[in-house]
């Protein structure tokens, strides 16, 4: 009847969903980082039809025309989300928003970021917010930095 | 000594695999491409070899092991490519011999949904975004040098060892399964007491016919009419998102 094998539908769809991960792991383009959640979804894919044909019910085929749905939300956000950050750093690297505190802020942990090699005065239009973890001044006078 | 006579041949292909998808990663300095393409071919080949069904229909089996093995290619070219443009390309590729396995999967309407969504419209948009960031068109420092190839390579890789071993306990991928039975324990055994809904099953006199407009149709309105009206919320949502996220023409156009 079904002359494809289940399991062999399931290795490639294991394989590609693995790709994915790579590609979502180790790239630095925050475009090519959504087209690989996109490839792990087509893994994803591969197994619900594989399932949907072995058990001869279409709830599989259903629930990938619900993946496809999510997968067109998804990418129409990602997409206004990387236009609107592209529009800060004028790059696409995600290294550039590996420290999202504001420049002025001590900074509390974790390693230093890599340097930015784009200057083009990332602050100028970000929301400038009360730091954290200390007490805001009550007493209008010269803000005092620790 | 056991598990290893029996598991110990998904251990090679693996291995070759991880090499070649480390060996293509885009790096500093060149390494020439076509040794870690002969890797991945000869991982491909190896693990072909071992999925190899048993009998059946040939064209079908030829159909599928060619869909497959453009899926694969072109997924670790997509991953592995200096110029995001090419990626996004290779990325087209993938879904259209992703909708290729799903012709045979006798999914028709997914296919060409698939094909219509995807290609038609979150690549060509994702193209218009990578050329309109990168219009001097010569490939970025960032992207040559990828985050941590050789952690990502082999922890996603033992990952994928980790399914195929399950799959090969469960399901036997020793070239001699066949889906005709499911045996008990085994992970593509029907549910018991779940009785599914006789107007969504295929026709008894063609059980192929699932994927089909009428199948499908009275599945997605009947069954999952309550997930149905969910998801197209979520459209309606994520496209007033959109609208609201994305930069004004006030604020500077790209």
């Amino acid at each position: 009847m079904t002359a494809t094998a289940l399991e062999s539908q399931l290795i490639v769809g294991a394989t590609l969903f693995i790709l994915g991960v790579i590609g979502f792991l180790t790239r630095r383009n925050l475009i090519l980082i959504m087209l690989s959640a996109e490839l792990m979804l087509h893994g994803v894919s591969i197994n619900l039809t594989a399932f949907s044909r072995y058990h001869g019910n279409p709830q599989g085929q259903v629930f990938t025309i619900f993946v496809l749905t999510i997968a067109a939300c998804e990418a129409g956000l990602a997409l206004s989300l990387i236009l609107s950050l592209y529009q800060r750093r004028k790059s696409l690297d995600i290294f550039l928003w590996g420290k999202l505190g504001e420049d002025d802020l001590p900074v509390f942990s974790g390693s230093p970021a890599p340097p930015i090699t784009v200057t083009v005065d990332p602050n100028v239009d970000l929301p400038h917010l009360t730091p954290a973890g200390r007490m805001p001044k009550t007493q209008p006078g010269p803000q005092t930095k620790t | 000594m056991e598990w290893n006579e029996e598991n110990g041949l998904l251990l090679i292909p693996l291995g070759l695999g991880c090499l070649a998808v480390w060996w293509l990663m885009p790096s500093a300095k060149q390494r020439p491409r076509i040794l870690g393409g002969l890797a991945a071919l000869a991982a491909i080949l190896m693990m072909q070899l071992m999925l190899l069904p048993p009998a059946g229909d040939y064209v079908r089996n030829v159909l599928f092991f060619l869909f497959a093995a453009a899926a694969v290619i072109s997924a670790g070219l997509m991953i592995t490519d200096r110029n995001p443009v090419y990626s996004a390309l290779w990325f087209a590729l993938v879904t259209l011999a992703v909708c290729g396995l799903f012709l045979l999967n006798s999914a028709p309407f997914l296919s060409a949904s698939t094909i219509i969504v995807y290609a038609g419209a979150i690549i060509v948009t994702f193209l218009f975004v990578i050329m309109l960031a990168q219009q001097s068109g010569t490939a970025t420092s960032y992207d040559q040098q990828p985050i941590q190839p050789a952690m990502a390579t082999i922890g996603a890789f033992i990952l994928l060892g980790a399914l195929l071993f399950t799959l090969q306990e469960w399901g036997h991928i020793d070239g001699k399964s066949t889906n005709q039975h499911a045996e008990p324990g085994q992970f593509i055994a029907l549910p018991e007491g779940i009785q599914p809904n006789p107007l969504s099953q295929a026709p008894q006199d063609n059980p192929h016919e699932i994927g089909s407009l009428r199948v499908l149709g009275r599945s997605l309105f009947g069954d999952y009419l309550f997930a149905v009206e969910i998801a197209g919320t979520v459209l309606l949502i994520a496209t007033i998102g959109a609208i609201a996220i994305a930069p004004r023409r006030s604020q500077g156009t790209l």
